[in-house]
C-alpha cells in the first residue's frame, strides 16, 4: 500500500505543511541527541516529557491526516498510521492490536539505527519517540483521549536485537 | 555567480521527501526524518518549563548542544552530499563564504528557517537574519527559543573556519540577538569565536 502524502511548500515563509500541519526535516543526529538529552534530564522526567510530546504532536498530524483523507475505521487508522510512520522516515513496523492494546514489531527504526550509528549499542531502551507515536496512533484509532495507552519496549535494535518489540496496553 | 538561496531552495524542495521501502529516508549523508515542528518546539518548551529556576541553564545548554552537534555533523554531511554537489556546488565561486551560503540555503529548504547570511568577517564573525523560523512558534514569554538557528549557525561557522572536521566543533558560538518569538520583526543571530 502506498498512501498519498502531499507536502505543500509556502513560497512566502518557505515552510512545509501536510494537511495544515507545519513540518520540518531533521535527521538522526538531532533525534538521537534529543533522546539522549531527555534521558539525562531524569530529575525533571525528561523521558516522560519526550514520550508525551511525541504523543501530542503526532496525534495532531494523525488526526489531520485521517480527517483529510477520510480514514475512519480503526483498522484503516492503524494501517495508515503504520504507513505514515514509514513515509516520514521513521522506520518500518508491523502492528497487531485492538482497543485493549497490541504488539508492534519494528523491522527498521530511524531512532534505533540512528542511535547506534552515533553512540554504538545502548544498554537501555531508547525508542521513546516511537512509544509516544504508538500511544497517539492507538488512541486516535480507537477514539480515546491522550494517555489512554501505556507503551513500552521489550526488545530493541539499539540494544542489539534483530528487531524491536513494543507492547501497547490500554490503561 | 554566487549561491542564490531561493534557487537552491526551489531545487531541493522538489527532491522526494518520503521514506523508502525500509521506511527510512537516507539523504545528505544522514538519515532524514520529516516531523511536525510542534514536536521539536513542544519538547523544548516543556523541558524548560519543567526545570526549576536553578536548573534552567542546564536545560537550555542541553538544548543548545543538541542543535549545535546536530548542525555540525549534519552540516558536514550536507556539504559533502551528492545533493549539495549537484545543486549548490555549480554556484560556488567564493570558496568558504559560498559554501556557507549554500549550507544556509539547505537549512532553509529543510524548513528550519527562511534565513540568509547578511555579514561575514571570514574566520571571525557572521550575522544571520531569519524572516521566519519554526522555533518562533514557541510560547514561552521572554525566552530565546531559536536553538536550531543560533547553534546551527555557530556549527556551520565551525565547519567553515574551525579545525578540520571533526575537531572544530565549538570553536564558535551563535547567539540570538533578536527573535520573532520575543516580539521582534525578524530573527538576528551573531556568531563569534568562543
Amino acid at each position: 500500500m502506498s498512501i498519498p502524502f502531499d507536502i505543500t511548500f509556502d513560497e512566502n515563509t518557505f515552510r512545509h505543511h501536510v494537511h495544515g500541519v507545519a513540518m520540518v526535516m531533521h535527521c538522526h543526529h538531532y533525534m538521537s541527541r534529543t533522546t539522549k538529552l531527555a534521558e539525562s534530564m531524569e530529575k525533571i522526567n525528561g523521558v516522560k516529557i519526550l514520550r508525551e510530546t511525541a504523543e501530542d504532536a503526532m496525534r495532531e498530524l494523525l488526526e489531520a491526516y485521517f480527517t483529510a483523507q477520510k480514514v475512519n475505521t480503526t483498522g484503516d487508522r492503524l494501517n495508515v498510521g503504520r504507513e505514515l510512520y514509514s513515509v516520514m522516515g521513521l522506520g518500518k513496523m508491523e502492528v497487531f492490536g485492538n482497543d485493549h492494546g497490541g504488539e508492534v514489531t519494528l523491522q527498521r527504526s530511524h531512532v534505533d539505527e540512528g542511535w547506534v550509528q552515533i553512540f554504538g549499542n545502548s544498554t537501555n531502551f531508547v525508542n521513546h519517540f516511537t512509544c509516544g507515536y504508538l500511544a497517539a496512533m492507538f488512541a486516535s484509532a480507537f477514539g480515546k483521549p491522550p494517555r489512554s495507552f501505556n507503551v513500552y519496549e521489550t526488545a530493541s535494535m539499539a540494544m542489539g536485537a534483530p528487531e524491536g518489540k513494543i507492547i501497547v496496553k490500554a490503561i | 555567480m554566487t549561491v542564490m538561496r531561493d534557487k537552491v531552495v526551489k531545487a531541493l524542495v522538489e527532491l522526494n521527501v518520503r521514506g523508502d521501502e525500509n521506511g527510512l529516508m537516507p539523504g545528505y549523508n544522514v538519515l532524514v526524518n520529516f516531523l511536525p515542528t510542534a514536536f521539536w518546539n513542544l519538547f523544548a518548551e516543556r523541558l524548560i518549563l519543567a526545570a526549576k529556576p536553578e536548573d534552567k541553564k542546564e536545560v537550555r545548554d542541553g538544548l543548545y548542544r543538541c542543535a549545535q552537534e546536530c548542525g555540525y555533523h549534519t552540516g558536514y554531511g550536507i556539504i559533502n552530499s551528492d545533493e549539495f554537489n549537484a545543486v549548490v556546488m555549480p554556484m560556488v565561486t567564493e570558496g568558504a563564504k559560498d559554501i556557507l551560503r549554500g549550507a544556509f540555503a539547505v537549512f532553509t529548504a529543510w524548513g528550519w528557517a527562511k534565513s540568509g547570511v547578511v555579514q561575514i568577517r571570514e574566520g571571525e564573525k557572521m550575522v544571520i537574519r531569519a524572516q521566519d523560523y519554526y522555533e518562533q512558534d514557541t510560547h514561552l514569554k521572554g525566552e530565546k527559543m531559536a536553538f536550531m538557528v543560533m547553534a546551527g549557525s555557530g556549527a556551520f561557522f565551525d565547519l567553515a573556519y574551525g579545525a578540520p572536521y571533526p575537531k572544530g566543533l565549538g570553536t564558535f558560538i551563535g547567539e540570538e540577538i533578536k527573535g520573532i518569538e520575543l516580539g521582534d520583526e525578524f530573527g538576528e543571530f551573531i556568531v563569534n569565536r568562543t
